[in-house]
């Protein structure tokens, strides 16, 4: 602004300069003045030659003298009239003195005139009169002489005064000008030290981001829009193995793009050129793939942005090396899919052992609960409870390691219902006197401070802490005392196992609560446990919110303590045993269908004790056959069966458009873990009774599934706070998304497949997804058939129609 | 006017046009001599000089220019003979004109000024011929008007009145 300012001055002063420079020269070059001077002067010399000539005429007699006053007469005229009438003495007239004397002249001459051209012998007569006009004449012409000297010096000095100010006013402009130069100067320089500060800073930021091109671990390629490479890195260099002086300015997709994504990459670039859309660039990193120069392709995750340079767009492309990070990942998944892979052997052993324990356990049971039966005396009714109680313990030791692998696989949860916190205790107490005694010892329960009598609690899972915490007190104490203390305060339930054993060394007291530990004494003879009683204990009071711990001295024996939440309820009204078989249903048409003998003996005699007509089937096929002619109002299915197990029964029966289609079928099943209950369902099963049979269960069962339903007289026991449907839904829910995930994996395992569709499948159908079923039920058959290309459409297929299926609902 | 001698003096002068190094006598003057020509001249016809009168001047084709002067007031139409047609006709070969007035007023006039659209020796303004009262008989005007190279002190120096001698250097 400042500089335009400053030219624009200039130009203006050097134009006003200029302008004032060439008037002055027009003035001096346009000369309009002859000489006044020597005109005026020669005025004088003129007249006097005049008068001269008059002189000599009067005093020769020659014609040439008479001649030469009309010569001399025509030449004083002639600058008279000049004087006069010459628009160069026009101002000069204007001043009296002159204009008048002039005037004057000119008159006297006009009147000599006559005279001049009249008869020559006239003119000598009149010589002397010329001589006068002469002499008259002379004052007037001195006095014009005068004053157009005395004009022409005023006006002379006037001149020189203008031209002297005229100089100073070139010399003032000249002052400024060269000020203005040096303001430029300066300014100039200035604007010059800037833009050489700039450029050096400039010249700074290029080696600094050429540096940071230079080390980066990245490759970084830039190109145009139309794939020429601008510039390839030190890194990149690396990667791809060109230099960069043989790749710049060759096209990108030539140079690093493997031969099977040309294509795309074509199109890509002709799309962003048309259109500007962009898909990859702009949009973070993405995996995709490289090709190096020995033509090895690899893994690299890729991040395009696109950047203006002036006129031109480019793209920028910073590109990581990931062969060795993806081949470490795809060890790292193989290595989980081993570990889950050995995690699921253990569980289904698991599943296993506690199948082929409870049956055994099943059979012992059931006969103790016929022998109940029998007329006993008083004391063998006695051993008949305390061994119903015994083989109830071992089955909940059976359940303990199967808790163990639950709480591996996550998934357990706390079953509350309520129960009366007394009769739990007493019968904890009854059920170990026996082994109490044995010890010598001495067991009892009792409040300490106000008692609490119903309470909402998982009662069987602290029963089975309890049980644990009395049997190591039992195990470690011999004659001495074992005594339970419960205690409210506030909203805390505080149970306490109090012994007067051996105790527990200080050092030792944390130990105890983990897996497998056990404390093998040589002088107490105590013969140890599994070793995972005390942590299953603990994990179990966690899960219901409480805290489990101990305090003992050694040699005078120990305290655990379990401290739980407090839920307080009304208990239901109180109703005996006698009462609720009274009110149960009776003469219901069963269909038994059971393999083993002595599990079939049992069932039959428990539902002929209560009363109802049982049919025998000892296999699936046996028992579709049944059920097809005749219509049962129950059937109750074992699962594991030979020629055709309990499910594929069930399935047979459900779809075929036999008698008993739509009867109620119940499964009989050691297998307690929830993924086979839904197996169940999932076949089209209406209910679950697990093995060992209960009378009092089973009752329930006939009561609930049966069309006879008594219902005045119907149990208001309470019902678990949480729907198990619910809960079904979230856990088929997760098992689906589980399943698809381990799906992405790309599992190689064809039977594996085939189960674990199968048994989403199941679920699908029940939770309303019947399309999910039918895509898995696919997936299943193109394993088993052992079709891997199948496999893997029937897998895109089913993950299509899960991704589009409705939300689950409840069956 | 004498017929016979204007169409010598044409004839003279469109010979000497054709072939000016070739010297001739001029023809003697009948009436007044107007003007004297003297120097460096091929054609003469009174010794070395030659001697010219109106209508020897007239003769020699007339040219008009009309312009103001400082001298005078107003625009006057001015004729005479072109000072190059002059030059031609009596031969003149140096480079400077020395002009004398009748008052002995003497000016050195550049050859190279005499062009086809210079000054001319008028003898007649405004349709009158000029007196000698009147800066006659002969006066040398430049085409002032016509451009501002004209109008300098050393071109007014130039156009002397009353002019009767020339002289060839």
């Amino acid at each position: 602004m400042l500089l335009v300012l400053i030219g624009l001055l200039c130009v203006l002063s050097i134009t006003f300069l200029l302008s004032e420079i060439v008037r002055e020269l027009r003035f001096l070059n346009s000369a309009r003045s002859d000489n006044v001077h020597w005109a005026l002067s020669q005025a004088e010399v003129e007249f006097l030659d005049f008068r001269n000539a008059v002189q000599t005429a009067r005093t020769s007699t020659s014609p040439d003298a008479l001649e030469d006053v009309v010569v001399e007469f025509d030449v004083f005229y002639s600058r008279v009239v000049t004087l006069r009438t010459g628009t160069f003495y026009s101002s000069l007239r204007e001043i009296e003195p002159f204009g008048n004397s002039i005037e004057e002249i000119q008159n006297r001459l006009d009147a000599i005139i006559p005279i001049i051209d009249g008869p020559r012998t006239e003119l000598r007569a009149a010589l002397p009169t010329l001589g006068n006009q002469a002499a008259e004449m002379r004052p007037l012409l001195r006095t014009a002489a005068t004053a157009g000297l005395q004009y022409f010096v005023e006006r002379s000095d006037q001149s020189r005064e203008n031209f002297a100010s005229t100089l100073l006013h070139l010399a003032l402009l000249a002052t400024a000008l060269v000020f203005a130069l040096i303001v430029l100067l300066v300014y100039t320089r200035r604007v010059g030290n800037q833009t050489e500060i700039r450029g050096q800073e400039l010249a700074d930021a290029y080696a600094r981001l050429n540096t940071i091109l230079e080390t980066s671990l990245d490759a970084v390629v830039v190109s145009d829009l139309d794939g020429r490479i601008l510039n390839f890195n030190p890194s990149a260099e690396r990667i791809f193995r060109y230099s960069q002086d043989e790749v710049i300015g060759k096209n990108i997709a030539d140079i690093i793009i493997p031969d099977h994504f040309r294509d795309a990459h074509d199109a890509g670039m002709k799309r962003m050129r048309a259109s500007g859309e962009q898909r990859v660039v702009g949009h973070g990193r993405v995996r995709l793939e490289a090709k190096r120069r020995n033509g090895e392709v690899f893994p690299v995750e890729l991040a395009l942005e696109k950047a203006q340079a002036g006129e031109d767009e480019m793209v920028i492309a910073f590109l990581r090396d990931i062969s060795h990070s993806v081949a470490a990942e795809t060890e790292l998944v193989e290595a989980r899919d081993k570990a889950l892979a050995g995690e699921k052997a253990k569980t289904e052993f698991l599943a296993m052992m506690t199948h082929e324990i409870r049956t055994p356990l099943n059979g012992l049971m059931g006969n103790l609960t016929l022998l109940e039966k029998t007329p006993l005396s008083q004391k063998q009714r006695r051993y008949v409870r305390n061994m119903n109680i015994s083989g109830g313990v071992l089955m909940h030791h059976v359940d303990a390691v199967l808790d163990v692998a639950r709480f591996e696989a996550g998934a357990v949860q706390s079953r509350e219902e309520v129960v009366h916190l007394g009769r739990l205790l007493q019968d904890i107490v009854d059920s170990q006197a026996i082994a109490v005694e044995m010890n010598g010892s001495h067991i009892q329960w009792g409040w300490i401070g106000k008692p609490a009598m119903w309470v909402r609690i998982d009662s069987s899972r602290l029963q089975q802490v309890l049980l644990n915490l009395v049997g190591n007190a039992i195990k470690f104490t011999h004659n001495g005392r074992i005594i339970i203390e419960a205690e409210q305060t506030g909203s805390t339930l505080e149970l306490r196992v109090i012994d007067t054993g051996i105790g527990i060394p200080e050092n030792e007291q944390e130990r105890i609560f983990g897996d497998f530990q056990t404390i093998d004494r040589a002088d107490s003879g105590i013969q140890s446990g599994t070793g995972l009683g005390l942590g299953v204990a603990r994990r179990f009071v966690e899960t219901m919110g409480g805290e489990l711990g101990v305090e003992s001295a050694e040699g005078e024996g120990s305290v655990f303590w379990v401290r739980l939440p407090l839920v307080i309820e009304d208990g239901p009204e109180e109703q005996d045993t006698t009462q609720l078989i009274e009110d149960a249903v009776t003469g219901c048409d069963i269909l038994l269908v059971e393999d083993t003998e002595i599990n079939l003996e049992l069932a039959r005699e428990i539902l002929s004790g209560l009363g109802h007509h049982v049919t025998e089937a000892r296999n699936g096929q046996e028992a579709v056959a049944k059920a097809d002619k005749h219509r049962f109002e129950l059937i109750l299915m074992d699962i594991r069966m030979p020629v055709l197990d309990g499910l594929g029964a069930t399935r047979a029966i459900r779809e075929g458009n036999g008698a008993c289609r739509d009867v109620p079928i119940v499964a009989l099943s050691a297998n307690v873990l929830p993924e086979a209950r839904d197996r169940f369902v999932a076949a089209g099963m209406s209910g679950f009774l697990p093995k060992p049979l209960d009378e009092n269960e089973l009752q329930r069962v006939i009561n609930q599934l049966t069309s006879r339903r008594h219902i005045p007289a119907e149990t208001p026991r309470p019902q678990p706070r949480e729907n198990p449907l619910q809960d079904l839904l979230d856990r088929y829910l997760s098992e689906t998304v589980a399943l698809f995930a381990w799906f992405d994996t790309k599992p190689d395992d064809l039977a594996e497949i085939a189960e674990q569709a199968h048994k989403v499948a199941g679920s699908a159908a029940a939770f309303g997804q019947p399309k999910l079923r039918d895509a898995l039920v696919a997936v299943e058959m193109a394993a088993e058939l052992g079709d891997r290309d199948q496999l893997r459409l029937a897998i895109d297929a089913a993950k299509e129609v899960w991704q589009d299926a409705p939300e689950p609902t409840l069956p | 006017m004498n017929i016979f001698r204007t169409i010598s003096a044409v004839a003279v002068a469109v010979s000497l046009w054709a072939f000016p190094a070739t010297a001739e006598i001029l023809p003697s003057p009948e009436g007044p001599v107007l003007l004297t020509v003297s120097g460096k001249i091929e054609n003469t016809n009174e010794g070395e000089t030659a001697l010219l009168d109106l209508e020897m001047l007239r003769a020699l084709g007339e040219s008009v220019i009309t312009t103001e002067t400082i001298w005078t007031p107003d625009n006057h139409t001015f004729i005479g003979v072109r000072l190059k047609t002059l030059l031609e006709y009596i031969g003149a070969e140096g480079d400077t004109i020395n002009a004398t007035a009748i008052n002995d007023y003497s000016v050195s006039i550049p050859i190279s000024d005499a062009t086809e659209t210079g000054p001319i020796i008028a003898y007649e303004m405004d349709g009158k011929q000029l007196s000698r009262r009147d800066k006659g008989p002969l006066w040398v005007i430049y085409p002032f008007s016509s451009s501002r190279d004209y109008r300098t002190e050393v071109i007014y120096s130039r156009s002397i009145w009353q002019l009767d001698r020339i002289s060839i250097k």
